[in-house]
């Protein structure tokens, strides 16, 4: 909000400079965020706090300043009004959305340029001058904060004034000369046949106050801050009244906001009040309940030692009614206007803000040593991301938010995710159920840039109905991190994403990984496998099929992508492990090559061994693949070596190559394997 | 027998400059020092000489061998640096080195994990919260009317998924960090510190300083007797450790439902040394971060017993916080992980 210095110093008495003024207020809760010189004037730009509406005005503001400087308001002309007995014709059909209206209908008014001093006023703060009596209504909601209309009454039908919700299908044309369509969700004024006002919102055209006006109508109402934000958001307006009345505006301040009105278009204007209701919807507002403040209570959380005279006099300022209650208490009766005080605490903060948070004293709090268990979920999340970013992959943050229609298209059945009913926008509509959609974006965003080669993770939650749970996504790209030592700079394939994920997995948790091939939605036939941490399956990882690509416009080929749910392997995050001997023997080791068919799989040959190893087997370790000219066709060639060891002793020569022959003959045998 | 040393040291002198390899070198070194080498001979006669010239030829002797070791040990050095370097040893040594380089840890993290870091050394503990969230944890535990705004489909995301509190109601996603602490303190009892790291959303457009998704992190600091000075002494010490010991800092009174008394924390703009430039829009300070003492009705909410705890609470924007301190200009650049984004940092 604007404020201007020489408008706030009609109301109270400012003995500083604008400067001093401005930090004084920003410390006591206004935060000044700009001081600009306007003709002989400064006008602050302030922001005021949702809690604060009694202060979106400069009375209100004067208010504070007085008790910030400990001086004293100045009063403000109203007198001098006499009221006729007559009536306006005035209903309000929804009690719930106007709890009071005055209308004061005034005749023979002369409509024409205001005077230089209210214009003024308004300038300074940004306001255009149209005719004295809107300029009137506009500097009274600036000086009181209750927002006024002024209707020309002569072209209200009836002459009515009836506060109702508006129909399917009605539209008014309002002072913008927009014409806008209203519902049923919208509170109006209207008259006997149409609308002519957005409640507390805007005017309409069609009763205007111009130059011709005669006879005008001064509406001061309260209506309820929901519908009046409900109304302003759906019509896309916001204007200086539905700003306040969102907020709430005193009930109490509409008779004051009308007299000060009233006052000055007789004033300036000329004319005469005809008539005047005051309607009030709900019965007279109850009181206030009484606060006690424990001023010793009040000092101690505050870390002060102020005199209850001290509290008593603050508050006063501030509009409390106080009294002094026993053992260094108050009893004290916050202001009507300031709905935002009902306990204890707030009082506190008001003795605080006024003195100034800077003036208080500072000591270190001691932090309790809690018995909460740190979370096992970050603590993987962690071990996980260092175990990565180790292996050469870089970490993202992507949005939750993913397309639906994308989902659709690459995968089959339904999307699965979380619905949002007010999505952004259509391309953001459902919560994740996998953070494969997310990592392609990030790929495809990245290869669209020329950046082709990615190793790219993240860890983030992904949502089903029944939940959110944190995962780990894995993608590649392209190729390796250029070796200059190797004559094949290769692209990535199956077994690099495979490699990575089975290394972070084992060390994050310690478990055996188990993988399968497995058909996975996204993944290319015969290059997708389950995954499985201790016996459960977790994850899926394999080479993005083309449906994918293309849903997330990757115009690249070799896409890999891993995807574990991290919440499985949080069990066996954190387990202590224990120590076990350092092999004391050597191993001997016996390398094989063998072509075996292009069935039988290297996990087969592993069993096979095992079987036979007769406990001295204690590992076998892949060295290469072959697939070419030399080998049968049907087959390709493996290369792999046993290793035997023993715990105990020093394995004799004869004593391999017994388990080993035998291992061998069941290649040949069992397998179908030759050696080579 | 006699030797006469004079003799023998001109001998290995001149002996020692023919040396030119290793074969030549370890020649001499047996003809002298070896097992039967002439150091051993006289060594082994001494015992048969008078007691009088014992001492004598034995420091002689002594003298020899170490004479004849020096030389030895310098012959070693000379030959290895005469000889010709290895063909294969000749490198480039410029050409670059070659490792697999580590990953980039996105720079939200590390701030997040900066901040965690320094609260846990203070004795803070860290939680997390579900970012679907019921509008009791996210809004009327926190003391926010029933009407207010910030409950509006404009300003919170509601989700396809029923709330199981408030039949006709859904669930949402947290608009902030700040149900965590609801869900703390209705699983543990004071006196505790924790502090909440997490993703947050609001139905905000996006445009340079806003995203509908960014992160925020949460303290809560809940005894029979936090006052205020213990917030203002709190967010000091973890200002001054993280934006440095130069910086003014400013408490703001403000206003959030949930905390009372409420305030901002500003610092001066380390930009402009709080001269006012761009980044502080002329200010010389920058907010940085909400804070207060806990609202009374939060902790009957919470389930705790009616004026029995006090507690200060704080929060800031992550995104806000890196942009400031790592010149960040755009929060979108967070989001799109262009690569050439995440390996600065």
């Amino acid at each position: 909000m604007k404020i201007s210095l020489n408008w706030l110093k009609d109301y109270v008495t400012v003995g500083v400079s604008a400067e001093k003024l401005a930090h004084k207020l920003t410390m006591a809760g206004f935060e000044v965020e700009k001081i600009t010189a306007v003709d002989g004037d400064t006008v602050f730009e302030l922001e005021i706090t949702p809690n604060r509406p009694d202060c979106l005005n400069m009375r209100g503001m004067a208010r504070e300043v007085a008790a910030i400087l400990s001086t004293r308001l100045k009063p403000v002309r109203t007198s001098g009004l006499k009221f006729p007995s007559r009536p306006c014709d005035i209903r309000i059909l929804d009690k719930k959305g106007c709890t009071r209206y005055i209308g004061t209908l005034i005749r023979d008014v002369a409509v024409a340029d205001a005077p230089d001093w209210i214009k003024r006023r308004l300038g300074s703060t940004g306001s255009r001058s149209i005719n004295n009596v809107v300029d009137i209504t506009n500097f009274c909601l600036m000086e009181t904060g209750q927002p006024l209309h002024a209707f020309d009454y002569d072209k209200l039908c009836g002459g009515k004034i009836i506060v109702r919700r508006a129909r399917e299908g009605e539209t008014i044309i309002t002072l913008d000369g927009v014409e806008r369509k209203l519902d049923p969700s919208i509170l109006i004024i209207a008259d006997e046949k149409r609308p002519v006002a957005v409640a507390g919102v805007i005017g309409g055209r069609d009763t205007e106050v111009t130059r011709e006006t005669k006879n005008i109508l001064l509406e001061s109402a309260c209506f309820d801050p929901v519908l009046i934000r409900q109304a302003a958001r759906r019509l896309g307006v916001s204007s200086e009244s539905s700003y306040r009345f969102e907020r709430g505006v005193d009930y109490d301040a509409a008779g004051a906001g009308a007299d000060r009105a009233v006052r000055l278009v007789l004033d300036c204007a000329g004319g005469t009040v005809a008539g005047r209701s005051d309607v009030r919807a709900a019965g007279k507002r109850p009181k206030s309940a009484a606060i006690i403040l424990d001023t010793n209570k009040a000092n101690g959380f505050l870390g002060v030692s102020l005199a209850p005279s001290r509290y008593k006099k603050i508050l006063r300022q501030l509009g409390f009614q106080a009294a002094a209650g026993k053992k260094d208490t108050l009893r004290l009766r916050p202001p009507a206007f300031r709905a935002d005080l009902k306990e204890e605490v707030d009082v506190v903060e008001e003795i605080a803000r006024v003195i100034g948070y800077d003036n208080l004293p500072v000591s270190l709090p001691s932090v309790p040593a809690a018995s909460i268990a740190p979370e096992t979920r970050r603590g993987l999340r962690q071990a996980v991301r260092e175990l990565l970013l180790a292996q050469g992959v870089d970490e993202t943050v992507t949005y939750a938010m993913v397309s639906e229609k994308s989902l659709a298209r690459a995968g089959q059945g339904e999307p699965g995710g979380v619905k949002i009913r007010n999505p952004l926008a259509s391309d953001q509509g459902i919560l994740r159920p996998s953070l494969l959609p997310s990592l392609l974006s990030v790929a495809a965003f990245n290869i669209n840039r020329g950046q082709k080669n990615l190793k790219l993770f993240e860890t983030g939650k992904i949502y089903t109905a029944s939940g959110e749970r944190e995962a780990l996504g894995v993608v590649l790209a392209g190729r390796h991190e250029e070796d200059w030592r190797e004559n094949r700079k290769g692209a990535f394939d199956f077994y690099d994403i495979k490699g990575i994920v089975e290394q972070t997995l084992a060390r994050a948790c310690g478990q055996e990984i188990r993988m399968a091939a497995s058909p996975c939605v996204f993944l290319v036939p015969g290059q997708g496998v389950s995954v499985a941490v201790a016996g459960v399956t977790a994850g899926f990882l394999g080479k993005v099929n083309e449906e994918a690509l293309e849903a997330w416009d990757i115009r690249q080929k070799n896409v890999f992508f891993a995807q574990i749910d991290l919440e499985e392997l949080r069990p066996f995050f954190g387990k202590e492990r224990m120590c076990r001997p350092v092999p004391e023997f050597p191993a001997v080791v016996r390398d094989v090559s063998l072509a075996v068919g292009i069935d039988v799989s290297f996990q087969q040959v592993c069993a096979t061994a095992f079987r036979l190893g007769r406990g001295i087997l204690h590992a076998v370790k892949f060295s290469g693949e072959y697939r070419g000219e030399k080998i049968p066709a049907g087959n390709r060639g493996i290369v792999f070596s046993l290793r035997y060891r023993s715990e105990e002793r020093t394995l004799r020569e004869e004593e391999v190559n017994e388990v080993h022959e035998k291992i061998v003959h069941a290649f040949v045998c069992e397998l179908g394997a030759i050696q080579r | 027998m006699s030797w006469n040393f004079q003799e023998i040291r001109e001998t290995v002198r001149r002996e020692a400059e023919q040396i030119s390899d290793p074969k030549d070198l370890e020649a001499f070194r047996v003809k002298y020092l070896g097992r039967k080498g002439l150091v051993q001979d006289i060594y082994a006669s001494l015992a048969t000489l008078p007691h009088e010239q014992r001492p004598v030829v034995g420091k002689s002797v002594n003298d020899l061998k170490n004479d004849v070791s020096g030389i030895v040990e310098e012959k070693i050095k000379t030959i290895k640096a005469g000889q010709a370097r290895d063909p294969g040893e000749d490198i480039d040594v410029t050409v670059p080195g070659v490792t697999v380089p580590p990953g980039h840890k996105h720079i939200l993290t590390q701030t997040v994990d900066d901040i965690c870091g320094m609260f846990e050394r203070l004795g803070f503990v860290v939680q997390e919260g579900p970012e679907i969230e019921t509008e009791f944890n996210n809004f009327t535990a926190l003391n926010i009317p029933v009407d207010h705004p910030s409950r509006d489909a404009f300003d919170t995301f509601y989700l396809e998924l029923p709330d199981p509190d408030r039949p006709g109601r859904y669930q949402l996603l947290r608009s902030h960090t700040s149900p965590a602490q609801i869900r703390v303190m209705r699983k543990y009892q004071p006196p505790f510190g924790v502090i909440v790291p997490g993703r947050v959303y609001r139905p905000d457009a996006v445009d340079a300083s806003h995203s509908f998704m960014f992160h925020q992190i949460e303290g809560l600091l809940v005894n029979e007797d936090v006052k205020f000075s213990d917030l203002k002494g709190l967010l000091t010490v973890f200002c001054r450790r993280f934006f440095g010991e130069k910086i003014k800092m400013r408490f703001r009174p403000h206003f959030f439902p949930f905390t009372e008394p409420s305030a901002e924390v500003d610092i001066s703009c380390y930009i402009c040394d709080g001269k006012g430039c761009s980044v502080c829009r002329r200010k010389g300070w920058l907010e940085i971060m909400g804070c207060g003492m806990v609202h009374p009705k939060v902790f009957v909410a919470a389930g705790y017993p009616e004026g029995k705890y006090t507690g200060l609470a704080f929060g800031l924007g992550v995104e806000r916080i890196a942009m400031l301190k790592h010149g960040i200009q755009d929060i979108r650049l967070f989001f799109e992980n262009d690569v050439r984004f995440l390996e600065q940092f």
